[in-house]
């Protein structure tokens, strides 16, 4: 079941690169343990997962551009978080993190709530301001 | 000026579950030769829950295994070790500086984390998840050493990076949580820490009237299933099996949602104690491992063609029905054995 080809299904090159200890059962009814690379089954559905956040990140950031939506979406998808979480990491109340995804409310943010928010996503301000 | 060093001689081993393994090596740096599955089976890390109504990374949120900290804090109970736990610590300085205490003292100390910020993480597992376990055994400078057991080698982290990790948000936030051994005794009563292990377990697995967890959550969770693709449509019934899966065999299960290393578990006693019975409940319980196995490689065939599927999901239902009932008839003899 276990293949030695450390990348098969991945379409990201950095990813599959580690190589982790595995236990099973084998006909004889021995535990054997094997330092291995993960299944196909793994395989498919972190890719899988991947792919879907990807779609999220693409979406949130034709929106940003198109200006219907605030930088804070594109960042909040790019960290795969929820507003919830959002509202946990940033310390702000979940409405306001809601209000303050609309563009128009975002451009007359304080500081300290801009602040709020890059320590959330680990960047500076200037770079919450603008997505490319 | 050379920076100041402080090494622990810690030996670093790779295990398949973080927290299981985490106890393991500690206690080995003690003296104790207690293995991974041992540590993991003392500890009762099996569970199973299945919350619909909770979403973690956009589906429903299904757990294979014990809250954070179970594995450590139980097997200590049960071991009768010497051990503290600091669940919560306020001031993210202080934290640290407590951490650099204890490695003065030459105290390798376990920590709870968050995998998103973990500089030397797999890139394809940093998502938000927190009930991640790693043990710091020595600074250098700005520098602090980390044995992480999912990994092969030791790493090094930064302080910033660590105290990042360390406070991570969201959902079981870590909050700077340390635990380490104060003590152990000469002699550990691993029978006595064995059957309160299994008899937990047995209790969490089919006991607790709840039915989200457990067998039953699991009977729920199938039960579901076979509705996903009319309700949600095949797209998203394909993510949701997909999240089934990931939490079944990602990273630091030991594969098949930590039956695998139960499994050993029962096997290793049973060897232990020269005790027929529990050598067959690990038979069973290696069979029900297998079946796992043949259900995610299945039910993943469907996750990479998400708009046809593949496998019927009425079948997949079925499968995991009737892996529900395997697992019931190995905790229900587990109930019944005397050790």
């Amino acid at each position: 079941m276990m293949d030695e080809n450390s990348n098969p299904v991945y379409t990201d090159q950095r990813y599959g690169q580690s190589r982790e200890l595995l236990y099973s059962y084998e006909k004889d009814g021995n535990y054997e343990k094997t330092v291995g690379f993960h299944n196909e089954a793994d395989r498919i559905t972190i890719q899988q997962a991947w792919d879907h956040f990807n779609e999220r990140i693409a979406i949130a950031r034709e929106k940003v551009l198109a200006g219907k939506a605030s930088p804070i979406v594109y960042f909040m998808e790019k960290n795969l978080v929820d507003t919830l979480t959002l509202s946990m990491l940033a310390g702000i109340s979940l409405w306001r993190v809601k209000w303050h995804f609309k563009p128009g409310v975002f451009k007359r943010l304080k500081e300290k709530t801009l602040q709020k928010y890059a320590d959330a996503f680990n960047i500076t301000i200037e770079e919450l301001k603008k997505v490319e | 000026m050379e920076p100041k060093k402080t090494i622990i001689n810690y030996t670093h081993r790779q295990a398949g579950h973080c927290e299981s393994g985490t106890t393991s090596n500690l206690l080995n740096f003690y003296g104790h030769k207690l293995s991974e599955p041992m540590a993991f089976g003392i500890g009762n890390g099996l569970f199973f829950s299945y919350i619909p109504f909770l979403q973690v990374q956009f589906a429903p949120m299904i757990t294979f295994r014990n809250f954070p900290n179970v594995v450590f804090h139980r097997s200590a109970k049960y071991l009768g070790i010497d051990a503290t736990v600091v669940k919560k610590i306020k001031d993210p300085k202080e934290a640290m500086d407590a951490l650099d205490r204890n490695l003065e003292k030459g105290i390798p100390t376990g920590m709870q984390v968050g995998v998103f910020n973990l500089t030397f993480f797999p890139p394809e597992y940093r998502m938000y998840y927190n009930m991640h376990n790693l043990v710091c055994y020595g600074k250098e400078g700005n520098l602090y050493h980390i044995s992480d057991t999912v990994l092969e080698d030791t790493q090094v982290i930064s302080y910033d990076d660590l105290l990042r990790v360390r406070y991570a948000k969201g959902a079981f936030a870590p909050n700077g949580k340390m635990y380490w051994i104060n003590s152990v005794p000469k002699e550990l009563d691993i029978r006595a820490g064995v059957i309160s292990g299994i008899k937990k377990t047995v209790y969490e697995m089919i006991k607790i009237p709840f039915p989200l967890v457990g067998v039953r959550g699991l009977r729920w969770m199938a039960r579901d299933l076979k509705k996903w693709p009319r309700k949600h449509g095949y797209d998203k019934a394909a993510f949701y099996l997909g999240q089934i899966i990931r939490m079944n065999e990602d990273v630091g299960t030991g594969g098949a949602g930590f039956r695998f290393i139960y499994g050993a578990f029962l096997k290793e006693a049973g060897e232990l104690f020269n005790h027929a019975e529990l050598l067959e409940t690990s038979e069973m319980m290696g069979k029900t491992s297998n079946q796992w196995r043949e259900f995610s490689y299945l039910g993943a065939r469907n996750c990479k063609s998400r708009s046809k599927p593949v496998e019927d999901y009425n079948m997949l239902g079925d499968m995991l029905l009737k892996i529900a009932s395997m697992e019931e008839s190995v905790y229900k003899k587990l109930d019944k054995i005397k050790i």
